[in-house]
């Protein structure tokens, strides 16, 4: 079967299309005048110009990582350009109807109509088109309930109090090489603030979208529930079908204070590169939240694209009784690598973590699993459970887990369990002799192994991973 | 490189005799090793910090003291026994040990000193070992004490072979076994070393098992105190070769040991249990690594370990499945007890897996409570705290049981229960 | 009075199974209780012994002067209450001897008695082996570890006989056994009769009581005792069966508080 699956692996890619929208792009390249010109870009005020520069400081000292089961060429920071924003988002459009059409169409595209009126119920959107933030839907209603919910660059100005105390609060600058760098280049992303008490009324959601060329992407989102208040949010991620690399740098906080809840959840499709693995997004991103008392984050992402993933959405259960759960499902095939998962970081009293990874290997492909459980001295009581499963499709990808657990309370528990399977040939027969076809059958097999994780998504997306999956795993069968 | 590493540097340049040439090789790939620190992922949660600027006279046949080296009792193992890394003479039942020469060894077993094995082949060496351990190539420039072992093919040499390894002087020792067992001979090996003052000594254990043969393997490193221990015990596995290991650590100031395990032929069977047990500042570090690189093999591997007081455990069990290596069958159980809150643990199981017709699984644990079996025993009116103490040696003793040899077990058992009530008690 | 149980209900993960038990057991007197499956036959035996998890919503159990429900685990056990389980756990490494020479010590202690000394210990030991006609070898095992269904409940009815309880829960100690097997847990819990101690048979089927004969015979249906009786109760149960019970028959449940 390998061979004629090496054949069928032409992957679709739905969202590979490039839009014709005339940007503003900087030069490429990368010093502290371009650091300026981002933050004049933005009217930021003085102390994050400042804060992004000491950032950048740091981050020419520092070393790109490379202890991840990952191999690509070396990035060349010099030839990306760090800021590109449609021209006709210079004056900002006031609502929806001086946005430029071409805009609404590219979103429309994707599946993600930006009049309220046509959008799914419930969802409230903030798209963000390379380095801006182009609309964000149903603000007004959010209001109503006092929840913020705008591009990162206008809660800046005006929200300064809010930004200042929690950014860099959770991931601080230094914290890795790609956070670091975000930090000193990043140009938009949601901030989302949920006040007292307050459960926010629908869903929110921020769609990534890249377009130009040999541009990076470095958003970073913060979200700041205050005690209490629930909200779950969103994101999605795409990008056209181009034969270079693309740098996708991003960083998101999360602050969970006493009894808040955060349900952060990722369809994350950036274009993965052709079968021989040219092209695609180099996604490294640094996710974190922290956990106050008996406040719960919940990480649930579906991972399809990007050329390389590397990525560990993270709790620090800092509060007694907080929970931290990380459901994700990694996909990947032809040249894709993927290393990521999480670290749950157990500092309270009676702090709970629940991992659920499921990775899937198909082509020639890479997908590891690495995480990070610690049970600090005074994590007593505190309880993990991690499940990690593989699935292989074809003998010439692979599969990997790295799980790290360290412990140093005697009242902690930790329990770690990890397999690897693949679809097997008499699963396949059941199927086929049942009257599904081959593809059908993987497609319903692989959908089986990835419930625990889809049933964890809000159910709008849940049908939308799973058709994701779907198109992903399209003739990836002989 | 630390000056430690700059002075076995020097030492080696100095070393000349018939295995010149392998040394030079592990010289270069010395040379080009970094001195590990936190980031150094094969050591990053022991640090060498005690072992960095040490300097040490090397050991000399002088330090030797006259004392017995203790039997295990219904064992009669033929003990050859080395002290500082030094070889005495082989003994039997006890008895003073006589000079290689003078030994009667049963059919089928021949050895030699490691210097006055001129006809092995050179290539017999660092087969079974990876070049990428750091103190491996120590020992590879440095040994020149040692054994070379060899099982004649089709032969069953019953009785257990004890190579037994006492550290009694604040000395560096340097010394190293090869075991070759031909196709299909049988035959039980037991690598002991103990004995706790401030030494720094590296013991590594090669083993070559040919087509059908089957080797029982016993390997303690029952250090302690100020000992900084670096040993590892590596194996080959041809065609239908069985092997059945039993690995027990204590520890002491830098306890390391690593263990590979190679399926270099096909349907090979390896069964390897771990246990330690730590207490009250001792630090081990466990490293096992298992490669499948042919079709059709089985591993089953597993280890336990209770950590006391303020010990350090590491445990790091690598699974690794080549390309090639289809209708394997691997897995990995490591299971762990914190006892005190002085103490810590580390484990990293890893599953690398590059081929899709294989059942792999590892699973890891740190202090999970076997809620039914103290609810049964519980039932049976032992309180709730005398229960846990039953169950946690239970577990412990558990892998004890499986060892194929009684008399080790046997004395082995009450050795680990003085350990772990002592744990208990503190 | 050895056990009066007095309007029990237990709930195991937020699910009631135990709905209002009453019953009262009498020293030196066997009790059957039957029941289809799912009628909370198990759940009496746990709740009656601790187990975890097992709530005890309300009611009260007042054990030998003792309020049972008061006690830990361990505190129930040693003033003479002894569960055979259905589906004894195994314990690897955990020797079965060096177990219950500590079980049958701790609970002589409990009882003011001295405890055994290890050659005293290994000659009762060996006798009540071989009264259940277990080979001595078993007792050098990890405690149940690797034995068959029959070997374990022969183990279950060896430590009843070492710990001389005052009160024995037998949980379908007839369950997966041969003819043969059947006979020696029989003839094992007859031999422990004495006309003070006693016993509550749980089981499914009439079979067990052919050959340890009830006092009482009461059916356990949702969690309530539905019927009580004599030993003819049992064999009207062989003969037609749990299904009278599914008739939503209010009559069925009068005489049930006897």
């Amino acid at each position: 079967m390998s061979d004629q699956l090496d054949q069928a692996i032409a992957r679709k890619y739905d969202a590979g299309f490039v839009s014709d929208i005339e940007s503003d792009t900087f030069p490429i390249g990368l010093d502290e005048s371009v650091i300026e010109r981002i933050s004049a870009m933005k009217n930021e005020p003085e102390w994050m110009l400042e804060w992004r520069l000491q950032a950048f400081r740091s981050w020419l000292k520092m070393k790109e990582p490379d202890w991840a089961h990952l191999g690509y060429d070396p990035i060349d920071y010099q030839s990306i350009s760090y800021y590109s924003a449609p021209k006709s988002m210079k004056d900002k459009p006031k609502s929806l109807d001086e946005v430029d059409p071409e805009l609404l169409r590219t979103y429309e595209k994707l599946g993600i109509p930006l009049h309220e009126q046509e959008m799914l119920a419930g969802v409230a959107v903030d798209a963000v088109f390379d380095s801006v933030s182009v609309v964000t839907t149903f603000r007004e209603k959010l209001e109503e309930a006092g929840v913020i919910f705008c591009p990162i660059s206008e809660a800046i100005q005006k929200y300064p109090e809010l930004v200042k105390k929690y950014i860099g609060s959770v991931v601080p600058k230094t914290d890795n090489f790609f956070a670091a760098l975000n930090c000193a280049v990043f140009t938009d992303g949601s901030f989302v603030y949920i006040p007292k008490g307050v459960r926010c009324p629908m869903e929110l959601s921020t769609y990534f979208r890249i377009n130009e060329l040999n541009t990076g992407q470095f958003e970073r989102t913060l979200i700041v529930a205050d005690e209490g208040s629930y909200v779950s949010y969103l994101e999605g991620c795409t990008a056209p079908q181009r034969d270079e690399n693309q740098l996708h740098a991003a960083v998101v906080e999360l602050v969970a204070l006493d009894d808040a809840e955060i349900k952060y959840s990722t369809v994350q499709n950036w274009y993965p590169g052709d079968e021989n693995g040219k092209g695609g997004i180099y996604n490294f991103v640094t996710k974190r939240g922290v956990c106050e008392k008996n406040a719960k984050i919940s990480w649930t992402q579906v991972e399809t694209g990007s050329a390389i993933t590397w990525k560990y959405p993270s709790c620090i259960l800092r509060g007694d009784n907080s929970v931290g759960e990380f459901y994700s499902v990694a996909l990947t095939r032809g040249r894709q690598q993927a290393d990521t998962g999480t670290k749950m970081i157990h500092l309270g009293k009676n702090t709970k973590s629940t991992i659920i990874s499921k990775g899937i290997s198909a082509g020639n492909s890479s997908n590891a699993y690495r995480g990070l459980v610690k049970m600090g001295p005074g994590a007593d009581g505190a309880r993990n459970f991690t499940e990690c499963d593989s699935l292989l499709i074809g003998d010439k990808c692979a599969a990997h887990t790295f799980p790290y657990i360290e412990s140093s309370n005697p009242s902690a528990i930790v329990e770690h369990e990890a397999t690897t399977s693949k679809v097997s040939d008499d699963q396949l027969f059941l199927c086929q002799q049942r009257g599904l076809d081959e593809e059908k059958a993987i497609s319903m097999i692989v959908n089986g192994f990835c419930k625990e994780v889809f049933k964890e998504l809000p159910m709008e997306f849940a049908v939308e991973a799973g058709k994701l999956l779907e198109i992903s795993l399209e003739g990836s069968v002989g | 490189m630390s000056e430690w590493l700059a002075s076995v540097v020097d030492r080696a340049e100095r070393v000349d005799d018939w295995l010149s040439p392998a040394r030079q090789q592990a010289l270069q790939r010395l040379l080009e090793q970094r001195w590990p620190t936190r980031r150094t992922e094969a050591w990053r949660y022991t640090s060498l910090h005690t072992l960095e600027k040490l300097q040490l006279p090397l050991a000399s046949a002088a330090e030797n003291s006259t004392s017995e080296i203790p039997v295990i009792d219904g064992l009669q193992s033929l003990d050859f026994v080395f002290e500082n890394g030094q070889f005495v003479g082989v003994a039997e039942a006890g008895h003073k040990p006589q000079p290689l020469e003078q030994a009667r060894l049963p059919n089928g077993l021949s050895v030699h000193a490691l210097l006055d094995s001129a006809n092995t082949e050179l290539s017999a060496f660092n087969k079974a070992k990876p070049s990428h351990h750091l103190f491996g190539l120590v020992n590879d420039v440095l040994a020149q004490q040692g054994l070379v072992i060899h099982i004649k093919a089709g032969a069953t040499v019953a009785q257990p072979i004890r190579v037994v390894n006492r550290l009694s002087a604040d000395v560096e020792s340097h010394h190293r076994v090869l075991v070759v067992v031909g196709e299909g001979a049988k035959a039980t090996v037991i690598e002991h070393g103990f004995g706790s003052c401030a030494s720094v000594s590296t013991a590594f254990a090669e083993f070559t098992l040919a087509a059908n043969s089957q080797l029982e393997h016993y390997r303690f490193a029952l250090h302690g105190g100020e000992a900084q221990f670096f040993g590892g015990s590596h194996f080959n596995l041809g065609e239908h070769a069985r092997l059945n290991s039993t690995v027990v650590g204590y520890g002491s100031q830098i306890s390391r040991l690593d263990i590979d395990l190679n399926h270099v032929g096909e349907h090979a069977y390896a069964k390897m249990n771990a246990v330690y047990l730590l207490a009250p500042k001792e630090h081990f570090d466990l490293h096992t690594s298992i490669e499948h690189m042919v079709p059709n093999g089985t591993t089953e591997e597993n280890a336990r370990g209770i950590v006391g007081d303020k010990a350090r455990a590491v445990f790091n069990g690598r699974i690794h499945i080549h390309r090639d290596a289809q209708k394997t069958l691997a897995e990995l159980n490591n299971r762990n007890l914190l006892l005190s809150r002085g103490g810590h643990i580390a484990t990293k199981p890893e599953l690398e897996i590059y081929a899709d017709d294989v059942q792999c699984a590892h699973g890891a644990t740190v202090a999970e409570i076997a809620e039914k079996e103290l609810y049964y025993l519980q039932t049976r009116g032992i309180p709730r705290s005398q229960a846990l103490v039953m169950l946690n040696f239970g577990f412990i003793q558990e892998l004890v049981n499986q060892m194929p040899n009684k008399a080790i077990s046997e004395w082995l058992a009450p050795q680990l229960r003085e350990r772990f009530t002592a744990m208990e008690q503190k | 009075m050895m056990l009066t149980i007095k309007d029990l209900q237990a709930s195991v993960e937020d699910k009631t199974i135990l709905k209002g038990l009453n019953l009262t057991v009498n020293a030196g007197e066997v009790h059957a209780i039957m029941g289809p499956n799912g009628a909370g036959k198990s759940t009496l035996g746990y709740v009656l012994s601790g187990r975890e998890g097992y709530e005890v919503e309300q009611g009260k159990v007042d054990f030998d002067g003792h309020d049972l429900l008061d006690m830990e685990v361990d505190e129930r056990a040693q003033a003479g209450l002894f569960l055979a389980f259905q589906y004894p756990v195994e314990i690897p490494g955990v020797s079965n001897m060096e177990f219950m020479k500590e079980s049958v010590n701790t609970v002589r202690k409990a009882r003011g008695e001295e405890p055994y000394t290890a050659a005293e210990f290994l000659k009762i030991a060996k006798a009540a082996s071989q009264q259940v006609n277990l080979p001595l070898d078993f007792l050098k095992r990890g405690v149940n570890e690797g034995f068959s269904g029959g070997e374990k409940k022969r183990n279950e009815i060896m430590q009843m006989i070492l710990l001389e309880p005052k009160l024995c829960i037998l949980d379908e100690s007839d369950s997966g056994l041969d003819i043969d097997a059947l006979k020696v847990v029989a003839d094992g819990v007859n031999s422990q009769r004495d006309g003070k101690r006693s016993f509550i048979v749980v089981t499914h089927y009439q079979r067990l009581l052919d050959f340890i004969e009830p006092d009482f015979v009461h059916i356990l249906a949702d969690g309530k005792i539905v019927k009580s009786g004599g030993p003819e109760l049992a064999k009207e149960v062989e003969a037609s069966g749990y299904a009278w019970l599914d008739n939503g028959d209010a009559t069925a449940t009068q005489g049930a508080t006897a």
